[in-house]
């Protein structure tokens, strides 16, 4: 019986549980592409754990002989050993023949075996138990935990944590999808009530509705998802996977465990969300619901008084109509607003940062730097490869630099007079200057540079070429100006401050108070002569004193370096090499160099090369993907909302025409009824936009004063087109909702509307 | 055989001075196979005593008794079960379900129940009531009187204790109204059906063989009467 109700009402109310359906739909596709992308990115994980640390799952280090080994290969949970360190010699002394040092990686049959079964092969062979090792990382990306493992193992937490929300907030807008199908045949229950259905029967009812109505939709929006899922991977391997150095690509990968669990979590996502209405609707009693003729009505007296005000008793009547249909339009008003409200502010977000990131550091490094390369685990002093490079063709400079940290001492006689009328050290924090008995202490970047780049350097800021000296980047900004945008730069140091400073070597650990030109304690100090106080920089790709603002930055050559570094110290692991090439260079120009230089430097060196056209590019890619997946989230935000308009308007049609016939039995023309009818499609529509450009002028205010972008700026290059087009996406189809609902109850018979009482 | 009884029963909606008393003190007692009217003006509270009456709606106070069951001792399941099984309602709206044949909504209290109708019963009763040839006709194909019939085919299809029509001729001209009434005349003496009928219609109230007024809540007369047969009726 339910069946053929089921049937028979589905089948004549197709408009009704089209809300339903594509809310559903939309629910399986956003959970499918979470669940999906989120098993990308630990199938990714995994495999980046296995290349960088290997798949073992635990490791053992000891003294062990060949018989020991063979031993643990026969171990029966064992799959596979690997065997590292010395050559293992039998026949000689030792635990078990001929033993040796040696790292021996464990890989079980069954990974849940790791924690019990190492310690008995460890005991077997002889191996201490703290001499265990085991791979905790890769073991907790499949849920095998250890209460040894201290790290925080966030993955599956974070998973879980993000699907609740995801699920919740589908629930919130999905629940109403379903109260408002229901709703709309309380009447209809309150009839089955009265000739004895029980509450558990209707509820059944509902919910066996519910997945007739989600079934097919579930199932296309899951395998959607799936692609989804697919797609972002194979997307984010286009625009990330050849640019960003040390990325392996990622294979876009899927479980039918992931169907499963997606399946899971939308059909009880699914579940919850008609059980709330269906829930409601059988508690009702039979009087209750038979009352209801399921006409939208004020609950209490409220005035559209704006509405009225503006277009008259048609405003008011559509203002009271679209407060009467408050709840059913719910989902629409929400998920609208915050999908025109999220794509607004996220493209002016793009936008700003854009601007920033173009001013920052493109516009900024555009002249200093075509190739940047990276020799990894390289020092300066011992790179032998600068003039190689150098005399590249097509290569118009590479300076070859290497950065350290060190501290100086700045007297209260060393300041610049600028620098004191901003209040000099007072607003300095503790974490970066400190004060010592002669002065202030503060960090003293080195930058060191081949030779003939710091012969090249002194000859740009107009000093003799030597290489016995330094150069200070004498410049301190107004600290008490917080726009970085454009600070206001100053002289740090007096012009006639001394010929010569003590750096004092960074590893030693906190500088005594005492310490001064001298050397202190065990703190070692070298003494260098100042060569120039400047504040011309040399062309490098490097941004200075960007967190610590009191930073003195010195460049030396690499031959004052190759004296100084041992009392010094401090100096990063890695060299650079930041190569200009000619002007107007191309990316195929700027790619063959970079290859060629690849080649060259990569014999001997690990190298990361990158280059700026191709960064910007990257860069570009990166945006306009980030905004693509964000703005496709906006729009399956919009379709829920679209979903409930198309919903409402089609599926309250024999509601409307009893309403409109009122109207006309009173003398409203037919024409006055579509003004009306007209004016809440502009009022859903524009209610979105109404709420959102306050909100994100408002937004847009304050990242523009974080940012320090002027307004004009701004303004120029504002997103107008993507939000215009957006908001006429939303106006056209919330139109095209109300045409279609128009087309169905323009055609009204004011006695048979009036004396109908089916629900046809 | 008293197969329905009504002690003390009183009925308060809202509260404070939204309070209002749709039924005051009633007490009631009906025969099986009794055929009653009641009868009153608008907002006399007969319809709410009827809502009582058909467990759908609860007393504030007082006690009713339909075939042997309190109903103030039903929770909202039996209550639902107790309707299906025990009493027929017709309203004046008729109440089909648009989507189900006529058939189909006739047959709805036994398929709750998921039973098989008894073939020759439900002959029997689409055939006295005339909408055997619209068994598969849906609720708005139909016109109102028909769909009424349906509806008092729905009500008896349980065979119930008690049949409770609320104006079942309200909405339905004079034609279609006597013809209704016949056949709430008939299903009383053939089916010997107990029936409570809720009309404001004096004419229509005089079908019954016994008539009772209610004014303010309050049951202000009962007086039974000799019934024209249905052959001298027409």
């Amino acid at each position: 019986m339910w069946k053929d109700y089921l049937s028979g009402y589905l089948k004549n109310n197709r408009a009704s549980g089209l809300s339903v359906r594509l809310s559903a739909f939309i629910a399986a596709l956003l959970l499918s592409l979470l669940c999906g992308l989120f098993y990308n990115a630990w199938k990714y994980e995994v495999e980046r754990i296995v290349l960088e640390e290997g798949g073992w799952q635990s490791r053992m280090t000891g003294e062990l002989g060949q018989a020991d080994i063979e031993n643990v290969r026969n171990y029966a949970a064992v799959q596979d050993v690997v065997v590292t360190g010395n050559a293992v010699t039998d026949g000689a002394a030792g635990h078990n023949g001929g033993a040796a040092e040696l790292s021996v990686d464990l890989y079980f049959d069954d990974m849940r075996a790791v924690f019990s079964d190492t310690p008995r092969i460890a005991e077997m062979v002889g191996i201490s138990q703290d001499k265990i090792t085991y791979h905790y990382s890769l073991l907790a990306m499949y849920l095998i935990r250890d209460e040894k493992d201290p790290a925080p193992r966030m993955v599956f937490p974070l998973f879980i944590l993000i699907t609740a929300l995801a699920s919740f907030s589908l629930v919130v807008i999905l629940h109403n999808a379903f109260a408002v199908s229901m709703s709309a045949r309380m009447h209809q229950f309150g009839i089955f009530s009265s000739i004895g259905a029980t509450p558990r029967q209707i509820r059944t009812c509902l919910l066996q509705e519910a997945v007739v109505l989600c079934a097919a939709p579930v199932l296309a929006g899951n395998l959607l998802g799936i692609a989804g899922s697919t797609g972002v991977v194979a997307l984010s391997n286009i625009l990330l996977g050849n640019d960003i150095p040390g990325r392996h690509k990622s294979i876009p990968g899927y479980h039918p465990m992931v169907l499963i669990a997606t399946l899971l979590i939308t059909v009880i996502t699914i579940w919850i969300s008609a059980w709330l209405p269906a829930g409601k609707l059988s508690r009702l009693t039979p009087l209750e619901a038979i009352k209801n003729t399921g006409e939208l009505q004020l609950k209490r007296k409220r005035n559209s008084r704006l509405l009225a005000w503006l277009f008259g008793v048609e405003g008011e009547l559509a203002g009271n109509a679209l407060k009467a249909q408050r709840k059913a339009l719910w989902t629409a008003s929400l998920s609208l607003t915050l999908a025109f409200m999220a794509f607004t502010i996220m493209q002016c977000f793009f936008s700003l940062s854009g601007i920033s990131t173009r001013e920052t550091y493109f516009e900024k490094y555009q002249s200093v730097w075509d190739i940047m390369a990276t020799v990894k685990d390289a020092d300066v002093d011992a790179f032998h490869m600068a003039e190689t490079v150098q005399g590249l063709s097509g290569v118009e400079s590479a300076i070859v630099y290497q950065k350290a940290m060190a501290k100086r001492i700045v007297t209260e006689e060393e300041m610049s007079e600028e620098m004191k009328s901003f209040g000099g050290f007072s607003h300095a924090s503790n974490q970066y200057v400190t004060e010592a008995d002669d002065g202030f202490v503060v960090s003293a970047p080195v930058v060191i540079l081949d030779d003939n780049s710091f012969i090249t350097y002194c000859d740009q800021i107009g000093i003799t070429p030597r290489l016995d000296g330094a150069v200070i980047l004498n410049q301190i900004r107004d600290v008490t100006n917080p726009d970085f945008r454009h600070p206001e730069l100053m002289p740090y140091l007096r012009e006639d401050s001394a010929g010569s400073v003590s750096l004092l070597g960074h590893s030693g650990g906190d500088v005594p108070p005492h310490a001064g030109h001298q050397a202190g304690g065990e703190e070692a100090t070298a003494e260098i002569p100042v060569l120039s106080y400047t504040e011309e920089v040399p062309p490098l790709r490097e941004e200075y004193a960007t967190l610590d603002y009191y930073e003195l930055v010195h460049f030396m050559p690499v031959s004052l370096w190759k004296e100084m570094k041992d009392r010094i110290g401090g100096a990063e692991e890695d060299t650079y090499i930041c190569v200009r090439g000619r002007d107007s260079v191309t990316l195929e120009e700027l790619t063959a160099l970079q290859d060629e230089i690849q080649r060259l430097v990569g014999g001997g060196y690990a190298v990361e090369c990158e280059n700026r056209i191709q960064k910007q590019e990257t860069n570009d890619k990166q945006i306009q993907g980030m905004k693509a997946v964000f703005g496709g989230f906006c729009a399956l935000l919009a379709v829920i909302g679209i979903g409930n308009v198309f919903s409402n308007t089609l599926g309250f049609v024999r509601q409307r025409k009893r309403e409109f016939a009122r109207y006309m039995s009173v003398g409203l023309t037919p024409r006055e009824i579509r003004k009306m009818f007209c004016l809440e499609m502009l009022v859903i529509a524009g209610r979105p936009i109404i709420i959102t450009i306050p909100l994100a002028v408002a937004a847009v205010g304050c990242m523009l004063k974080m940012s320090y972008v002027a307004a004009g700026e701004f303004l120029a290059e504002a997103p107008l087109v993507p939000v215009a087009f957006f908001m006429a996406a939303i106006l056209a189809s919330v139109a095209l909702a109300y045409y279609l609902a128009w087309r169905n109850v323009r055609g009204i018979s004011l006695a048979e509307v009036l004396r109908d009482d089916t629900m046809m | 055989m008293e197969i329905l009884k009504c002690e003390g029963v009183k009925k308060v909606y809202g509260s404070g001075s939204n309070q209002v008393v749709a039924l005051n003190g009633i007490d009631l007692s009906v025969s099986k196979g009794e055929f009653v009217a009641i009868m009153g003006a608008s907002g006399s509270g007969k319809s709410t005593l009827l809502h009582i009456l058909g467990s759908v709606d609860k007393p504030t106070e007082g006690k009713v008794t339909i075939d042997g069951t309190d109903l103030s001792q039903l929770n909202q399941t039996q209550a639902a079960i107790f309707r299906r099984r025990k009493v027929g309602l017709v309203y004046q709206f008729y109440n089909l379900i648009p989507t189900l044949t006529v058939q189909k909504n006739i047959l709805m209290p036994l398929a709750l129940d998921k039973k098989k109708p008894n073939q020759e019963y439900f002959d029997k009763v689409v055939g006295a009531l005339g909408i055997s040839d619209r068994l598969q006709a849906l609720p708005n194909q139909l016109s109102g009187g028909q769909q009424q019939r349906a509806a008092i085919a729905r009500s008896l299809i349980y065979r119930p204790a008690l049949l409770l029509a609320d104006e079942p001729t309200g909405n339905l001209d004079q034609r279609n109204s006597k013809e209704i009434m016949d056949m709430l005349k008939l299903s009383n003496r053939n089916l010997e059906q107990t029936i409570i009928l809720i009309t404001h219609d004096e004419k229509v109230a005089l079908e019954a063989e016994r008539i009772i007024t209610v004014e303010d809540g309050k049951i202000i007369s009962d007086e039974r009467r000799e019934v024209k047969s249905l052959s001298s009726n027409g």
